[in-house]
């Protein structure tokens, strides 16, 4: 016989501890109410249980054995504890400990709320979480995540501080508090959920898996808080998601779309459970008159229109359909309503889908979402207008990061007809910079470059249209300063005389200097601003720490992650100091980073402007954020006001 | 991953304490997510055999008692040791025996 495969004793610790250690971590917190304290409590009986089984052997109930040892260790630390704070500690914990069965479920539900408290920046919630409930190892989070141990380390002894220093109960939320709590556990499991479920690219094999992480918190949220719509709600979504995990790739690592899939490799267990835990919220949902099905309930739903259908050509997109209206309503974000866009394309044509997206052209949020001209693309060529789909396909291509995708789309694009002969609007375009001097070409090229982004390249300048030049710079400039606004209307109307299409320009209008009032930015607006989750973590930092520190725009944005002394909550020139605010946004902006700039740009640059090395992160490539695209962001964020009025607002 | 766990007979006898326990650990078990099915077998069972375009189908018993399957369980779990570790706690249950573990491929 061969010995049995495994890591022999630590491994069958390990297993052991991952069962088990949520509810001896909840048990322990409810005795010392000290979540911090109460996982070094259970840590020292791991480390205890490693030291003795191998000598004495396991016991037979591993699981009692580490619950009572941790037990005894919280108990001499009461002990241990001075008599006054005995006193006041130990009455109020042992009553529930010893003489009133503990409630464990209760407990570990406790637990749950906590490590997802709302104080914690969101990475934090998900480090947290995972160690906590998942009994996951720092190594073992950090691998998940891609990021370093240290990091992971950091983020969870700080969100044990942050959550001893505001006093975050280990309790039940109150009953005007729970549902918004509740949502933050739902947000964390999905997000947990998603993190694995996106991460295609990873052949780490240790990696752990956080699809089946989420799916066990999942398990045992609906388990303990069962009357719960949402949270069968969100069980039923991830089940159905993980049946399509095997089937929504291709051979060669290329995305399937879902109607393309192969039903057959749709894992029956998963979509079992899924449509178990959907029932669930159904009934409970029926009983709660009146209450309308939240967002998880929702999308589950769709999920389950699709899992029901054993051909694509079955799929029930009217249902779909208005499912989307209703979710749209509740959630009504750009993705939301893109993929409103289409099913309805799919259950009323896609004439009705497109006038959809094309009331989405205008967003700002989508302007660089490969997704919405992808969509248009799939629609136009429905529609039979090819040479319009072909562009956006490609466009769709050039906006994509993922290489599997843009190689799909290239090949979506390559399958209809060549276009229309003429120089494409990349090609004039160029010409025209290229017989600029050289300030007239920097000045010009950011407008052109956006204008040829927003249009796609492959556009024929003779497709181009008065109507698609005017959209693209109210995307892009519409909520600018007139100055702003003026100054790249003025860019496109010299292009497009050389181009002798002076009409292309003709509706843009002037803009004069004081139309556009802008509101004055009090303490409680940036206030707003900076807690708007909705807004990215970097645009909120920047927005915080110039108004805490009151220091030059120029200044914070020339600043690198070695200037700061983050537990000084200043600079090391003591330039540029900051308050808490400040100091956990860039906590959470920064997790990770040990160099480089501490505003980065959404991107790295093309390779004909390559930053100077000190304006450039040497991990990433990224770029130092420039202070026209700080301002624009402040601007489009803020109704029209710029950094400086942030300075002067304090 | 998942496994399929598979157990013959067991010493405990099947009173009503040992159905009280088995039902606390299934309930627990599906409750995290981990017990995808579970049941038991039918002592006997047929043997279905081909040969060339023969196909013969025979009423069992066709093993020795002792190495009858009785009962199985398929669970999803992170790791190996995680699937020996829920095995573990169901033979501390079940008394005197043995289960065997197959690891099932795919989907």
């Amino acid at each position: 016989m061969t010995p049995a495969r495994g890591g022999g004793l630590p491994a069958q610790v390990d297993a052991v501890w991952k069962l088990e250690s949520a509810r001896i971590v909840a048990a322990l917190t409810r005795m010392v109410h000290d979540v911090g304290l109460a996982e070094e409590l259970a840590q020292d009986a791991l480390v205890a249980a490693l030291e003795q089984w191998p000598a004495e052997g396991v016991p037979d109930n591993p699981g009692a054995w580490l619950t009572s040892v941790a037990k005894r260790r919280a108990v001499d630390h009461l002990r241990r504890a001075d008599r006054a704070e005995r006193a006041r500690t130990a009455l109020a914990a042992t009553p529930e400990a010893d003489d009133v069965p503990a409630d464990e479920d209760a407990d570990v539900l406790r637990l749950m709320f906590l490590s997802c408290h709302p104080v914690l920046p969101t990475a934090a919630r998900l480090a947290l979480t995972l160690r906590l409930l998942g009994g996951l190892s720092v190594d073992e989070i950090a691998r998940a995540f891609l990021v370093d141990a240290a990091t992971v380390g950091r983020r969870i002894a700080d969100a044990k501080r942050t959550l001893a220093q505001e006093g975050a109960a280990f309790a039940m939320p109150d009953r005007e508090e729970l549902a918004a709590r509740l949502s933050s556990v739902l947000e964390v499991v999905y997000l947990l959920f998603n993190e694995g479920y996106a991460a295609t690219a990873g052949h780490d094999l240790l990696r752990p898996d956080l699809c089946g992480q989420a799916l066990r918190l999942g398990h045992r949220l609906a388990a303990l808080a069962p009357s719960e719509p949402e949270v069968h709600g969100l069980l039923a979504l991830m089940e159905l998601q993980a049946s399509r995990a095997a089937a929504r790739t291709g051979p060669a690592g290329e995305p399937v779309p879902l109607h393309e899939q192969d039903r057959g490799r749709w894992d029956p267990v998963h979509v079992r459970r899924g449509f178990t835990a959907m029932l669930r919220a159904r009934d409970l949902g029926a009983r709660d008159l009146g209450g309308a099905p939240g967002p998880y309930v929702l999308q589950a739903a769709i999920a389950v229109c699709h899992a029901q259908a054993r051909r694509a050509e079955d799929t029930d997109w009217a249902a779909i359909a208005a499912l989307y209206d209703r979710l749209a309503a509740q959630l009504p974000t750009p993705v939301v309503a893109l993929n409103r866009a289409v099913a309805v394309a799919r259950a009323r044509g896609p004439a009705e889908g497109l006038a959809l997206v094309e009331a989405l052209r205008d967003d700002p949020r989508l302007r660089d979402y490969h997704l919405l001209p992808g969509v248009r693309a799939d629609l136009l060529a429905r529609l039979g207008r090819e040479a319009e789909a072909r562009r956006e396909y490609a466009r769709a291509a050039a906006l994509t990061r993922n290489d599997a995708e843009r190689a799909f789309l290239d090949a979506r694009a390559a399958d209809l007809v060549a276009a229309p002969a003429g120089p494409t609007l990349e090609e004039v375009a160029a010409r025209f910079l290229d017989g600029l001097a050289a300030p007239a070409r920097r000045a010009y090229g950011q407008t052109l470059r956006r204008l040829v982004r927003g249009l796609g390249g492959t556009t024929p300048l003779a497709a181009t249209t008065a109507a698609d030049v005017a959209r693209v710079l109210t995307t892009s400039w519409g909520t600018a300063a007139p100055a702003t606004w003026n100054r790249h209307r003025a860019a496109v109307r010299s292009f497009a005389a050389w181009c002798g299409r002076p009409e292309l320009a003709s509706d843009l209008v002037r803009r004069s200097s004081s139309s556009v009032p802008t509101p004055p930015v009090t303490p409680d607006r940036v206030a707003a601003l900076c807690d708007d989750p909705a807004v990215p973590v970097r645009e909120r930092a920047l927005w915080s720490l110039l108004h805490e520190s009151g220091a030059p725009v120029r200044a914070v944005l020339a600043l690198d992650v070695g200037d700061l002394d983050r537990d000084d909550r200043s600079t090391h020139d003591r330039a540029v100091t900051w308050r808490s605010r400040t100091a956990r946004l860039l906590e959470e902006l920064l997790a990770g980073r040990a160099r480089g700039p501490v505003f980065l740009a959404d991107r790295r640059p093309g390779p004909a402007r390559t930053p100077e090395p000190a304006d450039r992160c040497p991990d990433t490539g990224r770029a130092r954020l420039s202070y026209e695209r700080a301002e624009y962001l402040f601007k489009h964020s803020s109704g029209g006001a710029t950094l400086r009025r942030l300075r002067a607002g304090r | 991953m998942r496994y399929l766990m598979t157990t013959g007979q067991n010493s405990r006898a099947a009173d009503e304490a040992l159905f009280a326990e088995m039902g606390a650990f299934i309930e627990e078990m599906t409750a995290a997510g981990i017990l995808i099915a579970t049941g038991g077998l039918e002592p006997g069972g047929v043997v279905m055999t081909s040969q060339g375009d023969e196909i013969t189908v025979t009423d069992g018993p066709f093993v020795e008692a002792k190495e009858e399957i009785l009962g199985f369980a398929l669970v999803e779990v992170s790791s190996h040791e995680e699937a020996l570790e829920v095995s573990r706690r169901f033979r501390r249950i079940v008394g005197d025996g043995s289960s065997v573990l197959h690891r099932v491929m795919g989907p």
